[in-house]
């Protein structure tokens, strides 16, 4: 399977007692797939999988099957502190239907490069799916280095890799030496930078809001391989990037942006709170420049 | 034979096997950008495992990796002796290996585990370890130039070599081509056949522990077009070696002109004869070697005895012989160490073996039981390579005429003669336009022997012998000028 596209990592809207809005589940998946995303991802961070229980999370990959009707690829995340606990969330997805897997570094454990790829391969063994590696050691504290790399090339299924480490060395280290694993962006800001390199997918949370914008700048890079134009669309993004990235709260933007365009995304899971009235206005300013910014650099009304 | 396993015991580490997936590139398993293909068991139709193929995106990334190896000198400028001691690193963990290996190599290719065990694994290791140990004795040459100058003549690696294997014999031909190309230092990019890549994703993973440095062996699993093809035609390739059908080579040599003009080495088809004079002694002996020689790896060999010529005196006793030898030869399950006749590649292989046979030899499935057809010289099963268990009978009345039949071929591969007057043996020989030929004896000759063809059995080179190893290297000269301008005559 080869990754190419704009794959959104869908949030979970929630009533204000926390219980899933299946409406504004529904109406967000409608939302991506009219604006014409590649992909969705169920259960990546932003959809809030570590505050999910394992029956909400399996509920929610059935009840995205349900609404995306195949109409585009959908990625189940398998993230989980056990190996067995990932292991059972990959036989739940390809139960489900889903057509690959996001396997994250397990966190807290602190494993080696091998052990990373031992968990991997374990969850590879028990569903066969195509797999978006993600490393993200902000959040984990370990990186999916080379050995884990080299071991996991014994499976043809690891074709992708969401790299968030933030790290520029990764991103050439990832182009030279792994062609053979799809780079899929998975740090916003660096999104130019990752195309630039060879990187055909983007997993962007700001996707769920402002699928548009991403889109555009996807299609100037990796489709038209016109980086002036990609650039100039990067950086009315940037504004946006700075706030999700540096604000410290990230899914609750997302959400608010969702809420934005008319879907009641609702509140975050505790610990996390919701924007507050400052937040919420310097984010709605920023979108709006974005997308007024954009549209007169693509001459399409976005 | 002691050492044989049970059908059971061999059942069990079939069970217990870690099948490669993926690609060998730059010292790691990795997934090729190509399009995924199921290796199958021959000898049941099951998929054993779904292996990523390959295409010209990783056939450049392969080459700019091996070529980087290449200069930077690490294998290609290692000390002989060194480069040896590696590849008997290689040849012990094989031997360490030899089991698995030999399973592997009967699930994927459905030859009988009998002579996994006991020929291809083996032979495979000593075929390496035959060039790794005569790397360090090989001297290059000074030649006869006077006192004014000193000319020397060295071989050095080629480069760059892309070696396309056939399904045959998938260890032994990887090692026929690796195993001098490695030890010339040269780096290699290896295409196994379709059908069977496990064992050479194997060895170049045991390579790598033995401490091959990546780049220098790498696999690429895949199909012609996919792989082969942008071997061919690479610009940074500096030879290809192959051994597969004649219309394969000649693609090869057309990808050679319209690239870089690489060189080409084919080893291709053959439709072999094997000459039995009225004189033959012993025909028992005489009829283990032609059953051995046709039905060997169900006739699927390219050095395969598949013609009979025999002198009309004495064909009734032979083939009396031959048949009752043949009742030995039990076809069935390759893992079962009692069957000397295991499954034929695939379905489409089968197929065109079947096209050449009765309908009451055809049988059915994967096997193929041998045949002994009594047929005209011009027939097309005395002519065309049947690759399968099919023997053709052509009887003749003079030695002339049997000289002249087993000329009567576009091939020129092997040849055997049987006769108990040593004079005519030679003449035979010597008359037999084919790349080897044996005297009363079926063979290949051995590792220190050169092996290749005549005509479109082959072109470019040979392979075994220390002629193999010339043929992964390039000569060169280098002229020094030893005359001192200050002793001239002109000079004070």
């Amino acid at each position: 399977m080869r990754f190419e596209g704009i794959y959104t990592p869908i949030v979970t809207p929630y009533f204000d007692d926390f219980s899933c809005n299946e409406d504004a589940l529904e109406k967000t998946v409608e939302h991506l797939i009219g604006a014409g995303v590649h992909g969705i991802i169920v259960a990546g961070s932003t959809g809030e999988y570590y505050a999910q229980t394992e029956q909400e999370r399996i509920w929610m990959m059935n009840r995205c099957a349900e609404l995306i009707k195949g109409r585009v690829p959908m990625i189940v995340g398998t993230g989980a502190i056990r190996t067995e606990d990932s292991v059972r969330f990959a036989e739940a997805a390809k139960a489900a239907g889903a057509d690959a897997l996001l396997i994250a570094t397990p966190p807290y454990a602190y494993p080696t490069g091998r052990e990373i790829a031992l968990h991997a391969l374990a969850i590879d063994r028990a569903a066969n799916l195509p797999v978006m590696l993600y490393n993200y050691p902000g959040r984990m504290s370990v990186n999916m280095d080379e050995e884990t790399l080299d071991r996991l090339g014994r499976s043809p299924n690891f074709c992708a890799i969401k790299e968030s480490s933030g790290d520029i060395n990764r991103v050439h280290m990832l182009a030279r030496d792994y062609p053979h694993i799809g780079l899929s962006c998975g740090m916003d800001d660096q999104a130019l930078e990752f195309f630039a390199w060879g990187a055909r997918s983007w997993v962007c949370a700001g996707s769920n809001f402002a699928p548009e914008a991403h889109i555009a700048l996807y299609k100037a890079c990796a489709v038209e391989g016109d980086f002036t134009k990609g650039r100039a669309i990067m950086s009315a993004m940037l504004p946006l990037m700075s706030v999700l990235e540096q604000g410290g709260k990230f899914v609750q933007c997302i959400k608010y942006g969702l809420t934005l365009r008319g879907i009641d995304a609702g509140p975050p899971r505790k610990p996390l709170q919701p924007l507050n009235k400052d937040d919420k206005r310097q984010l709605a300013e920023v979108i709006r420049t974005m997308n007024t910014t954009i549209s007169k650099i693509i001459g399409e009304a976005i | 034979m002691s050492d044989l396993l049970t059908l059971g015991e061999y059942q069990a580490i079939a069970a217990d096997l870690d099948l490669p997936r993926t690609a060998f590139i730059d010292g790691k398993f990795r997934a090729g950008s190509g399009a995924k293909f199921a290796t199958i068991n021959p000898a049941t139709g099951d998929d054993l495992v779904e292996i990523s193929g390959c295409n010209s995106d990783d056939v450049d990334f392969a080459v700019g990796k091996a070529r980087e190896a290449f200069d930077q000198g690490g294998w290609s400028k290692m000390h002989p002796s060194d480069r040896k001691d590696v590849l008997i690193r290689l040849c012990k963990l094989m031997t360490r290996n030899r089991r698995e290996l030999a399973v592997m190599e009967s699930l994927d290719s459905g030859k009988p585990i009998l002579d996994c065990e006991t020929i291809d694994v083996p032979e495979t290791i000593h075929c390496i370890k035959w060039h790794a140990e005569a790397v360090d004795k090989i001297y290059d040459q000074t030649a006869p130039t006077g006192d004014d100058s000193i000319s020397m003549i060295v071989r050095e690696p080629i480069g760059v070599v892309g070696a396309v294997l056939p399904w045959n014999f998938p260890l032994m031909m990887l090692a026929w081509k690796i195993g001098p190309a490695l030890a010339a230092g040269c780096s290699v990019i290896v295409k196994p056949a379709e059908q069977t890549s496990l064992t050479a994703l194997r060895v170049a993973e045991l390579a790598h522990e033995a401490g091959v440095p990546r780049g220098v062996l790498q696999v690429l699993p895949g199909d012609g077009p996919s792989v082969g093809e942008p071997l061919g035609m690479h610009m940074d390739v500096d030879m290809v070696s192959f051994t597969g059908s004649t219309e394969t080579g000649k693609r090869f040599l057309r990808y050679a002109a319209d690239s870089n003009l690489k060189k080409i080495v084919l080893e291709c088809g053959g439709k072999n004869p094997a000459v039995v004079f009225h004189d033959a002694e012993n025909l028992d002996h005489v009829a283990e070697h032609v059953v051995n020689a046709a039905f060997w790896n169900a006739g699927q060999n390219c050095s395969a005895t598949s013609r009979l010529i025999v002198h009309a005196t004495v064909k009734a006793p032979l083939l009396k012989r031959i048949e009752a030898r043949l009742r030995d030869w039990k076809v069935g399950d390759p893992l079962d160490p009692g069957n000397r006749i295991g499954a034929l590649i695939d379905a489409e292989h089968c197929n065109k073996v079947r096209s050449f046979l009765n309908k009451k030899d055809m049988g059915d499935g994967p096997f193929v039981s041998p045949v002994i057809y009594e047929v005209g010289a011009d027939d097309s099963k005395a002519k065309d390579e049947i690759f399968g268990p099919v023997l053709s009978v052509i009887e003749v009345a003079t030695n002339n005429e049997a000289i002249a039949v087993a000329n009567q071929t576009e091939y020129g591969l092997a040849a055997s003669v049987f006769t108990a007057n040593t004079r005519r043996a030679i003449r035979a020989a010597r008359d037999i336009r084919a790349g080897t030929v044996t005297v009363n004896c079926y063979g290949e000759g051995d590792i220190s022997t050169p092996f290749g063809g005549y005509k479109q059995s082959g072109f470019g080179g040979r392979d075994n012998g220390v002629h193999a190893h010339d043929q992964f290297t390039e000569l060169k000269t280098i002229w020094i000028d030893l005359t001192d301008p200050s002793e001239g005559d002109n000079v004070g």
